[in-house]
């Protein structure tokens, strides 16, 4: 994902850097790792395990071992790549989480969870959850993340470690409004109660002919209503939800910066989350992962790639609105290739951010600068640095022996996009697949649905270790086998020599889970 | 832990004639009678001693189903050593053998050393395949042979163990060139004249994620005291 990378890892305190031979530790930092490397916790590998793992030559398929089970028996596989990296960059969370009450006294949630990690709760079976669920008011969400790393793998190990709790934390702040469907989002806490009765059609006519009649609420009425005298925005739960997500995501890029003065973060990830909360399925997406959904052999993408191709306007705008950010070197104007000098005074093809198409302009010395977005498709890089526009971490990194930041250009926050899974009917074979951009690089969505509906058409459909194995032959078919000239897939296409990680999730739990 | 030598083996064979079994009691010395099918690759490790030096032996337990055959072709590569495992009360398992050779032969380094395994000793009374059968298949095609039990350890040890002889006898020999990691054989950080060179690959990180210890007290979560209960997986 990234070139000429130089991955500073800074001297942070006070937020300064000072300059480029300060603060970079070309053997690593002092600092301790804030976890240590490991793969996906459900895994449950031994050292030994992790070290098998990362062999290159071999590039061993993991899967969810037998005796292991994730929630609604979803699949799960992953691979390392072919030798770019020493780790396997990519990295996997997947829990159920259940959000309390919080408790009374402690109004202000705690934005830094410092708790610690609950020891009495094993890793597996056993494990009553009826004792927590029988409170009607706690609420319930499925998580599933893919993370792939750059320049790096801390903050990939950061980010799968943490961002389900900031997510369960900004949920919490809304929780009483989420478990009360009926009820409209208060516009504005603690000035009302929470009485706009959606559904009694009654008292809402009776609500909003008081609110016409700008009275104090209407007379006889149990709950009378303030006055209004303008329009308000109507709020749904559901936006409450992608809230939470992109709040989640924004906080724990903050945590990752703060925490990197004391720990050792390296590099930057991207971020695929899935959550499914009250019957529905939220994809967040920050990064080049991609996340689909087939049912009845159909595709339906549920998430969008953010790439320097896919974001080029916002890019340039800001490149045109803070030029600092460029230093002198790039220009955000882009050509359909570089400018050479003996071109100055001609007119040439070129794009601005307010431009889908392209129109000539006279070239002028401002122009030979390197463009700020340069290359195309998988090769597309901002700032000549870096292949994703969003995602978390990334603090340090800069151009290339230069000061030039490209954490300004990199946004944190994921498109979320919501799937109404139990309004939809859902057979054993409709599965939402993940999968980091090792899979998405050499396989279509077309053909990803047809290797996946395939295999499961040939499993018996009570195997619990069905999506499982479609997980291990759809990696496996990425991945492909080495042959003389490298990795070859189907049709003697080049396989990828990425991290390649997969999530294949049985839809049908979600429909039976209500 | 420190070793002079990284051996990398591979066990392959049918589904059901004890390649887990085997490597469970080679790697943990107990027997689990019932085993569920493996669906990809498992992982072990062993250190043992050979010559005074100490060898790790890091073992891959592949499927044995023939659906996962094209999986499993890929971990042959760079392996050192093999162990192909017939059950000696299956006749089908012994007369597959051929198929497993020639691809073993096609997708490992020529240096591989094979053993041929006869499993479940222990069932003399189901015997369909004589020891001399193994014998001499064995000889036909220059594979070391052994009969063994995973249930009663008898001969595990000298499995794995002889196969790892024959590996360190083919690098005394000079057969093995040890500097290229496809050969399945690593040198370990402590070996005497080459420690500082050739450790740069794999070993050097994964050391150190199994060595720190951190993530006990820096495991942040949240608990009943923020109201956020984390679930393994209990609720499906």
């Amino acid at each position: 994902m990234l070139t000429r990378v130089k991955s500073a890892v800074a001297n942070f305190m006070g937020g300064m850097m000072a300059g480029g031979s300060n603060g970079d530790h070309p053997g690593g930092s002092d600092l301790p790792l804030r976890f240590p490397y490991s793969r996906p916790e459900f895994l449950g590998l031994s050292p030994d395990e992790i070290e098998c793992s990362a062999d290159h030559i071999a590039r061993p398929i993991l899967i969810l071992k037998e005796t292991k089970r994730l929630p609604w028996s979803t699949g799960y596989a992953e691979v390392i790549n072919a030798g770019k990296s020493t780790l396997n960059e990519d990295q996997a969370c997947c829990e159920v989480l259940v959000v309390k009450r919080r408790p009374a006294g402690n109004s202000t949630p705690n934005r830094t969870p410092t708790a610690r990690r609950r020891s009495s709760l094993p890793n597996g079976d056993g494990l009553n959850i009826k004792d927590y669920q029988d409170s009607t008011e706690d609420l319930t969400f499925h998580y599933w993340a893919l993370f792939d790393g750059h320049a790096g793998s801390g903050a990939a190990v950061v980010a799968s470690r943490l961002l389900h709790h900031h997510i369960a934390l900004h949920l919490q702040e809304v929780m009483e409004i989420l478990c009360a469907p009926n009820l409209q989002p208060p516009t504005c806490l603690g000035e009302e109660p929470i009485n706009h009765l959606l559904t009694p059609t009654s008292q809402r006519a009776l609500t909003r002919a008081a609110s016409l009649r700008g009275a104090a609420g209407a007379p006889g009425s149990p709950n009378p209503t303030p006055t209004r005298f303008f329009t308000e925005k109507k709020v749904s739960h559901e936006s409450l939800v992608i809230g939470a997500i992109e709040n989640a995501f924004k906080d724990m890029d903050v945590q990752i910066e703060k925490e990197k003065a004391v720990y050792n973060i390296s590099g930057g990830c991207t971020a695929l989350v899935v959550v499914f909360l009250q019957g529905k399925l939220y994809v967040g997406n920050a990064g080049d992962s991609r996340a689909i959904i087939i049912r009845a052999g159909e595709v339906i993408p549920v998430s969008a790639e953010f790439t320097p191709e896919s974001e080029r306007q916002r890019l340039q705008f800001l490149a045109y609105m803070q030029p600092h950010l460029l230093g002198n070197e790039f220009t955000h104007l882009e050509f359909p290739r570089r400018v050479q000098r003996k071109e100055v005074g001609k007119r040439m093809l070129y794009r601005d951010f307010t431009m889908s198409g392209w129109a000539y302009k006279t070239i002028d010395d401002d122009d030979l600068k390197f463009p700020l977005i340069y290359g195309e498709g998988k090769k597309a890089r901002v700032l000549a640095t870096i292949g994703v526009t969003r995602g978390l971490g990334d603090h340090n990194l800069k151009v290339h022996d230069s000061n030039i930041y490209i954490k300004p250009f990199l946004s944190c926050c994921p498109e979320v996009k919501v799937y109404p899974l139990t309004q939809c009917e859902h057979g054993a074979d409709d599965v939402l697949v993940m999968g980091t951009d090792g899979l998405w690089d050499v396989l279509s969505n077309q053909e990803v649905a047809e290797a996946v509906t395939c295999f499961l058409a040939n499993c018996d459909p009570d195997d619990q270790h069905r999506y499982t194995m479609a997980a291990q032959d759809l990696v496996m078919r990425a991945r492909g086998v080495l042959k003389d000239r490298g990795w070859r897939i189907s049709n003697d296409r080049l396989g990828s020599g990425d991290d390649i990680s997969v999530y294949i999730i049985p839809l049908m739990y979600g429909n039976k889970q209500i | 832990m420190a070793y002079a030598y990284l051996f990398k083996y591979i066990i392959i064979g049918d589904t059901g004639v004890g390649k887990s079994c085997l490597l469970l009691q080679f790697t943990d010395k107990r027997f689990q009678p019932v085993h569920d099918l493996t669906i990809g690759v498992e992982f072990g490790a062993r250190m043992i001693t050979i010559d005074g030096k100490q060898i790790k032996l890091q073992i891959w337990d592949t499927a044995g189903q023939e659906s996962f055959r094209s999986i499993t072709r890929s971990y042959y590569r760079g392996a050192a050593g093999a162990l192909l495992v017939y059950d000696i009360t299956r006749r089908d398992t012994f007369n597959h053998l051929t198929t497993w050779l020639e691809d073993a032969r096609q997708h490992s380094n020529s240096n591989m050393v094979i053993m041929l395994i006869g499993n479940k000793s222990d069932l003399e009374s189901r015997r369909e395949v004589k020891k001399e059968e193994g014998e001499a298949f064995a000889r036909e095609h220059g594979l070391i042979f052994m009969e063994t039990s995973a249930k009663t350890a008898s001969n595990v040890e000298e499995a794995f163990i002889n196969t790892a002889k024959e590996i360190y006898e083919k690098i005394q020999e000079g057969v093995f060139d040890i500097n290229n990691e496809a050969n399945g054989i690593k040198i370990g950080p402590n070996h005497p004249t080459t420690a500082s060179t050739l450790t740069a690959g794999i070993q050097t990180p994964l050391t150190r994620s199994g060595i720190d210890k951190n993530e006990v007290t820096t495991l942040l979560d949240l608990d009943e005291d923020h109201g956020v209960v984390i679930f393994k997986f209990a609720a499906i």
